[in-house]
């Protein structure tokens, strides 16, 4: 009776602990819906009270006193099409290595060329890459996706490498004795098996991209019709310091696209991150 | 023929490799050899001219003390960063790994935090410290909630600590209990019969199958509190009188802003060695663990 006691008093502890800790992860979240919901008015009466009436008027101003969508747009783009580039580059790269590393020198050498870079810090490069990027007249979005891509290469490499050394080779030998070339080869057979590794690089660099702000700013804060979220989020807030309604209603509208997504595919999200990190 | 067919097959395997080789070259070691180049000159990333300086910038920055207020920021802020993140998310990953209803969605919301910008997670809790949390300190009358902890040099590095745990822990969590998971049952079953107390088998179980996750989450913290720029930027732009200003801040502005290209560049490099020489020195402790168990 006393044990059960004992862990039933155990259970509820953990259940306290565990509420208290959602309590403080969901705080900043009910505060910020909860302002953006709000005339400035309502808000400076009390900033914690629950909207009267769901007011979407700052919404629609910072829609049109910025252009939202576009920053959207921007973000989307730059995101997916260096999630492409990298889910087709990074398998096609470690393919070679992984396979030909043992006997060809040029293979092994670029295998550690490349891995090298997972210990130099973006910090170290970022400086004369901008340079660099604005000698070529690459600030713009195209230089940031190249930028994404190449940072995207050094962990991604390694970590496909890894995964393809432990598929068989049995099915490659297979596809080349029924005739298939090289490319046949690598977009029937390997691509189609590397799929969990791709998918979980293309999530980690997904995320980190659409995130990132330190690149953009450096490559795009000078053409503002291609800010991204993060850097519309920036400019928007030393623009309009003292409107709280309208702050809030930003960082709403900047976290919305991922907030709906992850409603959607956080199972992918976490497994791709854990995945990521396991096999490192 | 048979020959030329075997050609065009070897061949692919070379032209498979050169995108990434002519992206990676132009685009991360090229940039890396010239800033090598350009933290030997006195360039100021402007002029036309500049001298060949040797290691000067490197002896600059030893003598420049922003510089040293920078590294003893992120020396301080890097600690109480690695040493929180793995405190907290381990002991949240043991509580979230057990028996418990609603698995998946508690760990859904404690993961949401890390799918966010830092940039908009810094602004929201810029607001919170400005406006709420001296609402009710006020309310609740304690004195160190009423002022806004940003603005006093002294407390300012725990807003920003705040709001990085706040949002830091999601990744290590998930990491910890998918190295939690992978401990196969049996072995505590054993634990249990050879009459180990718990404290023992978490001291020599747990921690034994946590060991390789709790050396990517401590590289990976200790990386982010070296570098940490956005926060900053939302929070408190390395103010107030420069109490925050961190490597990372103080490199952007030398660069884009106070004509020093070339010194910020020597102080990259200095942090590339600084985080170069722990990932070995805890790479060869990690080594020696494993040896003498």
């Amino acid at each position: 009776m006393i044990r059960l006691k004992a862990k039933l008093f155990k259970k509820i502890i953990l259940y306290m602990l565990l509420l208290a800790g959602v309590l403080v992860i969901l705080f900043p979240m009910y505060l910020t819906i909860i302002t953006a919901l709000k005339t400035t008015e309502e808000t400076t009466k009390s900033f914690f009270a629950f909207p009267k009436s769901f007011y979407l008027g700052n919404f629609s101003e910072v829609i049109h006193s910025s252009k939202y969508f576009s920053y959207v747009f921007n973000s989307v783009i730059i995101t997916s099409v260096s999630a492409f580039i990298i889910g087709i580059f990074v398998p096609l790269t470690a393919y070679p290595l992984a396979r030909k590393m043992a006997d060809k020198k040029y293979f092994k050498f670029l295998y550690y060329y490349i891995v090298m870079g997972v210990f130099i810090p973006f910090q170290v490069i970022m400086v004369p890459a901008v340079k660099n990027l604005s000698r070529m007249h690459l600030l713009n979005r195209t230089g940031l996706i190249m930028m994404y891509v190449t940072m995207a290469l050094c962990q991604g490499i390694f970590l496909c490498v890894s995964y393809i050394k432990s598929l068989p080779k049995e099915l490659e030998e297979a596809a080349k004795i029924d005739g298939c070339n090289t490319v046949q080869t690598f977009f029937l057979i390997v691509f189609p098996l590397m799929k969990p590794m791709t998918s979980t690089v293309v999530i980690l660099n997904s995320l980190w991209i659409w995130n990132d702000f330190l690149m953009p700013l450096l490559v795009l804060n000078k053409s503002k019709a291609s800010w991204t979220l993060p850097l519309f989020q920036y400019n928007f807030k030393s623009e309009y310091t003292f409107n709280y309604s309208l702050a809030f209603a930003s960082f709403l509208l900047a976290m919305l696209p991922i907030i709906i997504l992850y409603a959607f595919i956080q199972r992918y999200i976490i497994s791709g991150i854990t995945n990521g990190a396991v096999k490192n | 023929m048979k020959h030329k067919k075997i050609n065009y097959n070897e061949l692919a395997f070379y032209l498979f490799t050169i995108p990434a080789l002519i992206l990676y070259t132009c685009f991360f070691i090229f940039p890396v050899i010239t800033g090598i180049y350009y933290s030997m000159t006195d360039w100021n990333g402007m002029n036309r001219t500049y001298n060949f300086v040797g290691l000067k910038n490197f002896i600059n920055i030893f003598h420049d003390m922003s510089f040293k207020n920078a590294i003893n920021f992120n020396i301080k802020y890097s600690i109480m960063l690695v040493l929180g993140i793995n405190a907290i998310s381990l002991a949240l990953a043991m509580l979230l790994n057990t028996k418990i209803k609603c698995k998946t969605l508690f760990r859904s919301i404690y993961f949401f935090p890390a799918v966010l910008s830092l940039i908009t997670v810094g602004l929201i809790w810029n607001e919170i410290y400005y406006q709420v949390l001296p609402f009710i300190g006020n309310k609740l009358g304690i004195g160190f909630l009423s002022k806004n902890i940003l603005s006093s040099g002294k407390t300012a590095i725990y807003g920003i600590l705040i709001t990085n745990l706040w949002q830091g822990v999601a990744v290590p969590t998930i990491l910890f209990i998918a190295a939690l998971q992978s401990i196969p049952a049996d072995l505590y079953e054993a634990a249990t019969l050879d009459g180990a107390s718990s404290f023992q088998q978490f001291r020599y179980i747990t921690i034994r199958f946590l060991i390789p996750i709790l050396n990517i989450n401590f590289l990976l913290t200790l990386k982010s509190g070296l570098m940490i720029f956005d926060y900053i930027v939302a929070l408190t732009d390395g103010g107030p009188g420069g109490a925050t200003e961190s490597i990372g801040i103080l490199m952007y502005n030398h660069a884009f802003g106070d004509m020093k290209f070339s010194q910020s560049i020597a102080e990259s490099i200095f942090i590339f060695f600084i985080i170069a020489a722990v990932s070995i020195i805890q790479f060869k402790v990690q080594n020696k663990m494993e040896v003498s168990d």
